[in-house]
């Protein structure tokens, strides 16, 4: 009888129950620094954040149906060089941003073939592709770094508009976009029933083969577009700067309560994820911590946060 | 994956030395053909790809061939091991080295000694086997040397941060010790933070940011790479911001940021003279000259007054002759 109501204050709540850890966060931090609540800081926080949202939006349509990409690191490594290497070549930004957006899309066709057609696990699939893409671009770039782009290029980065920073309105774009596609069209829905029950799906009929070979298409152009974004904001190019990404992100998507096993998830939680971890580095800094005790504090952080989620969704599940 | 490149790369590597061992046999009893394995640590920092390609250099010079054995993974201790084993099967006639990490590789030497290759130990001390020589820079001293430079274009006083390489490396800490000695010579300077950056460019530009949120004044920054150090350069010129910056490692990329005046300066010890001199002091001794038991390179500190020199494409550099570095010998 009170089913309709509850449903929906349950959607409502469970989005609250899941800011939880970055409200707290949030809170611990405006209390011990006075650099935390400022308008620039916490846009300053957003767009750290947009870097690892990028890369991890896209992984998480992939996790959401059982999937996973570890490719997304060197495809972004690789797609910022190609970006890099086109805008010198040519001189033309928009060369440049198509050429690393193909990059990034065909290393996720490849990634979705591989996964379909070859019946590998996406794991393994993905693992390879990351030693390829990571050979290929060491090689081509021989520890050499490619830098200096035009303004307008840079301003992808590190520009404002109405006093965003561009990564963070690419970020919201993302999200919305993404999210009317996850939520409202039969697409997304069907990704969620794959990531629940592959064989069920196949057999309600939902074509499984060219769905999965779409998200590892998008999670490869989103991780292309990350590699342009990351280039304009570090205004240089080397072939180890998406290393250091690949497991933020996963742990973005995981924090924000996607599951490894499919079927659950969201971009809201990959971007509660992200702000996580970029609030932990922010706070850690502005509160100048020794780094001998930063990579300790971060391991606390990101369980407490996984533990407030986790606890929360609980109490709301049995709510609901 | 790995392990098939890594297969691809042997088969590469032993068809070479197997030509190598052909040419040495040919020319018996005269000098030149012998074989030099050189171990760095990874192919993503750019001073161990001016080390290589002195080595080259240095073999073509005195006609010997080069293997190159670089961690597919930076800095991978099981990795750099299991290519020592590698290339004992191969059996190089010397080794140049740079450790991942100055203790974990000592097993790695003493297999060498084991082996009976002889060890030209370069850029990072390896905390124990037996060395033929150790060829190396004073971190400490080039980070100190660099940091006072910095700290008299504040005219002795300011606020400044540091930017950390990776927390627990050798590399780091003496840098960080380096810089932090500087400091003491300046009492009017404070240290408003020491943060990790872990010698990344995004993550420097990232925790530079925050620091700039809690910090209105910051006047100088001191970053243990040249690679942290654009990226800090990054995050003033988003912020608007001015501060006098200086880098470790003199790259290309920071030279060219010396000349547009956005870093102040870089120290550098020279990879390519690193690769050129412990690559010479393996062959010598192979043939029997004499070699130091340690040699420590000269340092520079590398500003606009004196950038010029090093502005030349490495792939253009020739190494200096042996006897203008190592004098006495």
């Amino acid at each position: 009888m009170n089913s309709q109501r509850f449903a929906l204050s349950a959607d409502v709540s469970s989005l609250i129950y899941r800011l939880l850890g970055v409200l707290v966060l949030g809170i611990v931090l405006a209390l011990s620094s006075d650099a935390f609540l400022t308008v620039t800081n916490l846009l300053n926080v957003l767009r750290q954040a947009s870097l690892i949202f990028l890369v991890a939006s896209g992984l998480t349509l992939v996790i959401v149906t059982a999937g996973l990409d570890l490719s997304i690191g060197a495809n972004l490594g690789l797609s910022a060089c190609v970006t890099a290497a086109a805008i010198k070549a040519t001189g033309s930004i928009s060369v440049g941003i198509a050429a690393g957006l193909a990059c990034g899309l065909f290393i996720g066709v490849l990634n979705g073939l591989l996964i379909t057609m070859l019946k590998l696990p996406p794991f393994i699939a993905t693992y390879g592709m990351l030693w390829m893409v990571y050979g290929i671009n060491y090689w081509a770039m021989a520890g050499n770094t490619i830098y200096g782009f035009p303004e307008s290029f840079r301003d992808i980065g590190s520009g404002y508009v109405l006093g965003i920073p561009i990564p963070v309105l690419l970020m919201f774009v993302c999200l919305i976009v993404g999210g009317v596609f996850t939520r409202y069209t039969t697409y997304g829905h069907e990704l969620y029933a794959i990531g629940a029950n592959t064989e069920v799906a196949r057999l309600s009929g939902i074509p499984v083969r060219a769905r999965l070979i779409l998200v590892y298409t998008l999670s490869g152009a989103m991780a292309g577009i990350a590699g342009v974004v990351y280039l304009a904001r570090l205004n240089s190019a080397e072939a180890g700067i998406g290393d250091p990404l690949l497991l933020p992100a996963i742990a973005a998507v995981l924090i924000g309560g996607t599951s490894l096993f499919g079927g659950v998830g969201s971009l809201t939680g990959a971007l509660i994820g992200a702000v996580i971890l970029t609030l932990v580095l922010n706070g850690m800094n502005l509160l100048t911590i020794s780094g001998n005790w930063q990579p300790l504090i971060t391991g606390v952080i990101v369980l407490l946060a996984a533990g407030i989620d986790t606890a929360a969704r609980k109490r709301n599940e049995a709510r609901a | 994956m790995s392990i098939s490149i890594h297969k691809i790369c042997v088969a590469v590597v032993a068809l070479c030395l197997v030509s190598c061992a052909k040419t040495e046999e040919d020319k018996s009893g005269k000098t030149g053909g012998e074989s030099v394995a050189v171990f760095t640590k990874n192919q993503t920092n750019p001073f161990f790809q001016t080390v290589r390609l002195g080595a080259e250099n240095a073999a073509k010079q005195m006609n010997v061939t080069v293997t190159q054995y670089i961690p597919t993974k930076p800095d991978d201790i099981p990795e750099q091991l299991n290519q020592i084993e590698d290339a004992i099967i191969r059996r190089p006639g010397a080794v140049v080295f740079i450790p991942v990490n100055s203790k974990a590789m000592i097993p790695g030497i003493e297999k060498l000694n084991a082996a009976k290759i002889p060890v030209v130990n370069i850029t990072d001390r390896v905390l124990g086997g037996e060395l033929v020589s150790f060829m190396g820079c004073d971190e400490t001293n080039l980070a100190l040397n660099t940091a006072r430079f910095l700290l008299q274009k504040l005219n002795g006083k300011g606020n400044v941060i540091i930017l950390e390489g990776v927390g627990g490396s050798e590399n780091s800490a003496n840098r960080v010790t380096g810089f932090k000695k500087a400091l003491s010579e300046f009492p009017n300077v404070k240290l408003l933070a020491s943060q990790p950056a872990n010698f990344q460019r995004v993550q420097a530009l990232q925790v530079t940011e925050n620091l700039l949120q809690s910090y209105p004044q910051i006047d100088g920054i001191l970053a243990a790479n040249d690679s942290m150090a654009l990226g800090a350069i990054e995050a003033l010129d988003a912020a608007k911001r001015n501060a006098l910056v200086v880098g470790l490692n003199g790259t290309k990329e920071a030279i060219d940021a010396i000349k547009q005046g956005k870093l102040l300066a870089s120290g550098d010890c020279d990879g390519f003279t690193h690769g050129c001199l412990g690559t010479m002091a393996a062959v010598r001794h192979l043939r029997n000259l004499p070699v130091p038991k340690e040699f420590i390179f000269n340092l520079m500190v590398i500003d606009k007054s004196n950038f010029a020199g090093m502005d030349v494409p490495y792939e253009q550099r020739m190494c200096p002759a042996w006897e203008t570095v190592v004098k006495g010998n």
